[in-house]
């Protein structure tokens, strides 16, 4: 071994010192185009279809980072939307509440308005037709009076009363009833 | 861990210290050059030892992946889980070095650099491999597998295209005139006499930074080699010291290592390129 080391040594400035390392130019040009057709044959059927591979994985793994990125935007959007109808939802349901709540409220009072207005118009016929029979009464009344007093009167007096007399005789007999 | 490195580094110099000692009894010395297991007048002379360990690594790699990647499914199991957790830790692993961009341009070589070395490391420890082989009439073995690293052939042929590579890489992506001034140019602004100074010193910087480029290929060619080489050194060493029944004793504590071994040299050779390549290309970001 020192002698190889030592030959090396002293061939290191000489043309022969690659010689004693085997290195010779049919050798080297093997080795060179062998590493060159090994590097492209490694290229082409082992790292190839890996890197294909790796790359397809890292695109969908991209395009499903993507995919989900959308869907938690959309999930948002879709919360927002919908809370923005429940929202809306709720501002009409109550301004419907208030509207029907005002609605009965004035419906309640019409028709209290009405009943008040039916009772007194029939309070006021009642009173009119009282008074309208009271009226006639009180007319058949005095017409029975007046021929009671007459024929009392004729009777008594004996004497035929003209169409003048029971006249004045009812109205003198009325007054006195009246006053 | 450094105190399992310091251990093997001892062991080493030991053998380097004994040479007589860990290959008397039988056992051969791992030669420092591959050799042609094919026999003159076959044609087949240009194919090294280490050359048919390379092609055996690339074949399990790419046998691994088409079977793993046969029946692919959206949701991975078995194999499939397995390879995509390797490329994916890889690309990963080099994305945090070299940035996005960067990785996505240049992890085929970073990425097959890696396995290949790493199943290279690992097939050059099976046992038969360096020690199998045949002996001429003259008594010289002639291996008939080396492992592939242990070539400085195939760590040169890596390092000089990741060089040619690291330069084409480069190029396009700060372009000529940035990549000139990332290695000339006065970092800083400075006036007068101050500017000639630094103009003069970065000048002289850069011819220095031009040096350690061309060096790069080199140091890795040879950091690799050595760290393989020097393994199966050790492992063949010390097997040899002992008798032959017993050779798979004193090697079998330093197997483990050299699985931490191959694994480390698999990433610092295909670091150190990642770590060049984002020294260089970064100009541009910090401009």
């Amino acid at each position: 071994m020192i002698s190889i080391i030592a030959a090396a040594g002293t061939e290191a400035a000489s043309p022969g010192f690659l010689e004693t390392f085997g290195v010779n130019w049919p050798f080297f040009i093997a080795q060179l185009v062998n590493f060159i057709i090994v590097l492209f044959v490694l290229k082409k059927f082992a790292f190839a279809p890996i890197q294909e591979m790796l790359e397809q994985r890292r695109k969908r793994i991209a395009e499903g980072e993507d995919k989900l990125k959308r869907i938690e935007q959309q999930l948002a959007d879709s919360e927002q939307r919908t809370q923005e109808a429940i929202d809306k939802a709720n501002a009409d349901a109550a301004r419907l509440i208030n509207e029907a709540k005002e609605s009965a409220s004035s419906l309640t009072e019409k028709k209290a308005q009405e009943a008040i207005a039916s009772a007194q118009a029939i309070l006021a016929k009642a009173e009119e037709a009282a008074k309208a029979e009271r009226k006639t009464m009180t007319a058949e009344l005095k017409k029975e009076f007046g021929r009671l007093v007459t024929a009392t009167t004729a009777t008594v007096t004996g004497k035929v009363l003209n169409d003048d007399d029971q006249k004045r005789i009812n109205e003198e007999a009325l007054s006195s009833v009246e006053g | 861990m450094a105190q399992l490195f310091s251990v093997r580094i001892f062991i080493s110099v030991l053998l380097l210290l004994l040479p007589g000692a860990a290959f008397a009894g039988g056992g051969h010395q791992l030669p420092l050059y591959p050799e042609s297991p094919f026999t003159e007048g076959s044609g087949l002379t240009w194919i090294s030892n280490s050359m048919i360990m390379v092609w055996l690594a690339a074949l399990i790699i790419v046998a691994f992946c088409r079977v793993a990647t046969k029946k692919m499914a959206l949701i991975p199991s078995g194999l499939q889980n397995l390879a995509e957790w390797l490329v994916e830790g890889l690309y990963d692993f080099f994305g945090n070095i070299l940035g996005e961009h960067l990785v996505k341009r240049t992890f085929w070589f970073f990425g097959a650099t890696f396995l290949l070395i790493l199943v290279v490391n690992y097939l050059g420890l099976i046992p038969g491999v360096g020690t199998m082989g045949t002996t001429d009439a003259h008594g010289h073995f002639k291996g008939l597998l080396r492992g592939g690293n242990a070539d400085l052939n195939m760590t040169a042929a890596m390092s000089i295209t990741f060089f040619l590579l690291w330069l084409y890489w480069s190029f396009t992506e700060i372009g000529v005139k940035n990549f000139f001034a990332h290695i000339f140019a006065p970092q800083g602004t400075f006036t007068g006499f101050m500017k000639v100074g630094m103009i003069v010193m970065f000048f002289l910087v850069g011819i220095l930074e031009v040096v350690s480029i061309f060096i790069r290929p080199v140091a890795l060619s040879f950091r690799l080699f050595g760290n393989i080489y020097g393994g199966e050194q050790t492992l063949e060493g010390l097997m040899a010291l002992v008798p032959k029944y017993f050779a798979f004793l004193p090697a079998l504590p330093f197997y483990f290592m050299e699985l931490l071994v191959g694994l480390v040299q698999a990433l610092v050779f295909t670091l150190l390129c990642a770590v060049f390549l984002k020294l260089m290309c970064s100009h541009s970001e910090e401009h």
